[in-house]
C-alpha cells in the first residue's frame, strides 16, 4: 500500500519535472520518422513495396530505440551530475518503486510520439497496415526495454562517458542495424552480433505486429527482449541500491 | 541519545585504484540528542558531507557504527532514510515544480497525511516568507528561494534526525533569521538537528553544541561557550584599512594576525588592550586605518586557532615522516 502510494507520488513528481520534455519528445520523434520515411527513399532511384514497408515500420522502432538509448541516458546522466539522483536516493522510497515510477513516466513520454511516427509512414506511402492486437504489448515491451537498457547504461557509466556513448549508439542504430532493411544485407559477423543485441529483435517485434501478414513474428525475439529488459532492470536496480 | 556516531572512518578509493585514496573521515565520534541543534563546522573538504551521507545511508562507512534511536543505521539503510530527512548541499533542481508542489510531494513521500502535509506546508511558506513565489515554476526561482524551499522539503514531515547541509547559502539576511528560527523550532519539536556549515558566526548563535572537523577528524567538540573558553583571555582588534593601503605589520604583542582584503584581524592578550588601542589609534592617525574596533574573541577566532594548530601539527607530522 505504502509502495503504491510512493509510486503514484513519484510519477507525479517526475511527470511535473519532465512535462516540458513531452512536446519536445513528440517533435523529435516525428522528425526522426520524417527523416526515415521521406529522406531515406531519396537514396534509391526507385523503391519496391518491401522497402517501403521496412521504412514505414522501421521508423517507429527507431524512434522508440533512440528515445530509450539516447534521451533516457542523457536525462539520467544529467540527474547524476546535478545531484538529483543522489537526492532521490536519500528519500524513504524503495529503489524498485523509484525505478518503476521513472520508467512509467518515460513510457508515457515516448509512446505518443510513436503513433506519429507510424502515421507519417502510412500517410507518405498510402499503406494498408495489418495491425494485430499484440501491437500494444509489443510497443510497450520495446519502449520499456530500450528505456531500461538506457537507464542501466547511464547508472553504471560516468555521466560524460554515457553521453558520448549515446552519440555512438545513434549512428549504430540508424546505419548499421537491420531496422530499415533485412538483416541478410549485413556481413555475417554483424548479423551474429545483432542476433544477440536487442535492436533487431525490437524491429522484428514491431514489424510483426503492425504488418503481420508480411513479416513473421518469432517467440525468440520476444524472449530476447524480455531478457534484455530484465537484465537492464537488474543492473539499474543494483546500481541504485549500492552504497559506495 | 538519538544519533550516535562512533569511530566512523571513510576512505574514497582513488579513481585509478592505485595509491591510498582520500581519507575523508577518520575515526569520528559524535552524539546528538533529541531537541538539540548540533553544528558541524569545517573547511571545504573537511569531511562534513561525507559524514552526513553515511548517516542517511548513501555511503557505507569503512569502519565504525552509526545508531539512530538505538538502531543500527549502517546495517539498515532503509531505516536510516526513513529516520533522517536531508536538505542536501547541492541546489535541488526542481524545474517544472512549484514550491507548493515540491514541498507537498516531499511531505507525502515521507509518509505525511494530505491534511498534515498541507498544514505544515502553509506553516513553512509563511514562516520563511516565500509566499510570493509559491506558485512559480522552480526553474524561475532565485538560488536563495530554492534553498528555502529545499529546507521546507526537509522539514515538512521531518525525520527523527534532520540533516541540513549549508542551509543558509544564497539566502538573504532577513530570511536567514527566519530560517534559523525554524531550525530551532524543529529541535524544539523533538528532532535531533545536525547542521553542516562553514559559517561560524551564524552557527555560534544557533547551535547548542558543535564539533570542528579538520581533515576528517574532530579536533574540538563542545558548547560554543566551552569552546570559546580556549580564547577567553584574548581580544580581537579589527582594522578597517584605508582603500588602497596594504595591511600594516602587526605590533609585537599580536598573537595572531590575519590580513584579509580591506580588513585585518589581530588577536591580542586581554592584558595588552591599552597598548593595542594606542597602536590602532596611531595607525588611524597615519592614514593606514580608516577605523578599528576592539571586541572579545569570537567562535570564529577559536575556529581559526584550532584549525591553524591542527594544520601546523599535520605539517610537522609530514615533515617528521619525510625525515624518518
Amino acid at each position: 500500500m505504502r509502495s503504491l502510494r510512493s509510486y503514484t507520488l513519484l510519477i507525479r513528481w517526475q511527470a511535473l519535472r519532465l512535462k516540458a520534455f513531452l512536446p519536445l519528445a513528440i517533435i523529435v520523434q516525428a522528425l526522426f520518422a520524417l527523416g526515415i520515411v521521406v529522406g531515406y527513399p531519396l537514396l534509391f532511384p526507385e523503391i519496391d513495396e518491401t522497402t517501403v514497408l521496412f521504412l514505414a515500420t522501421g521508423a517507429p522502432a527507431i524512434t522508440l530505440i533512440t528515445m530509450g538509448l539516447v534521451a533516457v541516458p542523457q536525462v539520467v546522466a544529467q540527474a547524476k551530475t546535478e545531484g538529483t539522483l543522489e537526492y532521490m536516493r536519500s528519500l524513504p522510497v524503495p529503489r524498485l518503486v523509484y525505478l518503476f515510477a521513472d520508467l512509467t513516466v518515460w513510457m508515457a513520454i515516448v509512446l505518443p510520439g510513436v503513433a506519429f511516427a507510424l502515421a507519417i509512414g502510412v500517410w507518405r506511402f498510402g499503406l494498408d497496415l495489418d495491425v494485430i492486437a499484440l501491437v500494444i504489448p509489443a510497443f510497450v515491451l520495446v519502449a520499456l526495454t530500450s528505456a531500461t537498457v538506457g537507464y542501466a547504461m547511464a547508472s553504471v557509466l560516468p555521466p560524460t562517458v554515457a553521453q558520448l556513448l549515446t552519440q555512438v549508439l545513434v549512428v549504430f542504430v540508424l546505419m548499421f542495424s537491420p531496422l530499415n532493411f533485412p538483416p541478410e544485407r549485413l556481413p555475417d559477423w554483424l548479423q551474429a552480433i545483432h542476433a544477440l543485441l536487442p535492436v533487431q529483435a525490437m524491429g522484428e517485434v514491431i514489424r510483426g505486429t503492425v504488418a503481420a501478414s508480411t513479416f513473421p513474428m518469432t517467440v525468440g525475439a520476444w524472449a530476447l527482449l524480455a531478457a534484455w529488459c530484465v537484465g537492464g532492470l537488474g543492473i539499474a536496480f543494483v546500481t541504485l541500491q549500492r552504497r559506495r | 541519545m538519538l544519533l550516535e556516531i562512533e569511530g566512523v572512518s571513510k576512505t574514497y578509493r582513488s579513481p585509478t585504484r592505485r595509491g591510498a585514496g582520500t581519507r575523508a573521515n577518520d575515526g569520528i565520534d559524535l552524539h546528538v540528542d533529541a531537541g538539540q541543534v548540533f553544528g558541524l563546522l569545517g573547511h571545504n573538504g573537511a569531511g562534513k558531507t561525507t559524514l552526513v551521507n553515511q548517516v542517511v545511508g548513501l555511503l557505507r562507512p569503512d569502519a565504525g557504527t552509526i545508531h539512530i534511536d538505538g538502531r543500527d543505521a549502517v546495517a539498515d539503510p532503509g531505516y536510516a532514510r526513513q529516520a533522517c530527512s536531508l536538505q542536501p548541499q547541492a541546489q535541488l533542481p526542481i524545474d517544472g515544480l512549484t514550491p507548493d508542489q515540491a514541498i507537498e510531494l516531499l511531505g507525502r513521500l515521507r509518509g505525511g497525511s494530505p491534511a498534515l502535509v498541507r498544514e505544515r506546508r502553509e506553516r513553512f511558506v509563511e514562516a520563511l516568507a516565500i509566499g510570493e513565489w509559491r506558485g512559480q515554476g522552480g526553474e524561475r526561482l532565485s538560488g536563495g528561494v530554492k534553498r528555502l524551499v529545499s529546507f521546507a522539503m526537509a522539514a515538512v514531515v521531518p525525520g527523527r534526525v534532520v540533516i541540513l547541509d549549508e542551509p543558509t547559502n544564497d539566502v538573504d539576511p532577513v530570511r536567514r533569521r527566519l530560517l534559523w528560527g525554524q531550525v530551532r523550532a524543529l529541535a524544539d519539536e523533538g528532532a535531533a538537528v545536525l547542521l553542516v556549515t562553514h559559517n561560524v558566526v551564524e552557527a555560534e548563535r544557533s547551535v547548542d553544541r558543535l564539533a570542528i572537523l579538520d581533515r576528517g577528524r574532530v579536533i574540538a567538540q563542545g558548547t560554543p561557550a566551552a569552546l570559546k573558553a580556549e580564547v577567553a583571555d584574548d581580544l580581537r582588534v579589527e582594522l578597517v584599512l584605508e582603500p588602497g593601503t596594504a595591511a600594516p605589520a602587526p605590533a609585537a604583542f599580536v598573537r595572531r594576525y590575519v590580513p584579509n582584503g580591506s580588513r585585518a584581524i589581530a588577536t591580542i592578550p586581554a592584558t595588552r588592550a591599552g597598548e593595542a588601542v594606542a597602536w590602532a589609534e596611531s595607525l588611524r592617525r597615519d592614514g593606514v586605518v580608516e577605523e578599528f574596533s576592539l571586541a572579545p574573541a569570537t567562535l570564529e577566532d577559536v575556529y581559526i586557532e584550532l584549525v591553524g594548530r591542527a594544520d601546523a601539527l599535520a605539517t610537522r607530522e609530514k615533515t617528521d615522516a619525510l625525515a624518518a
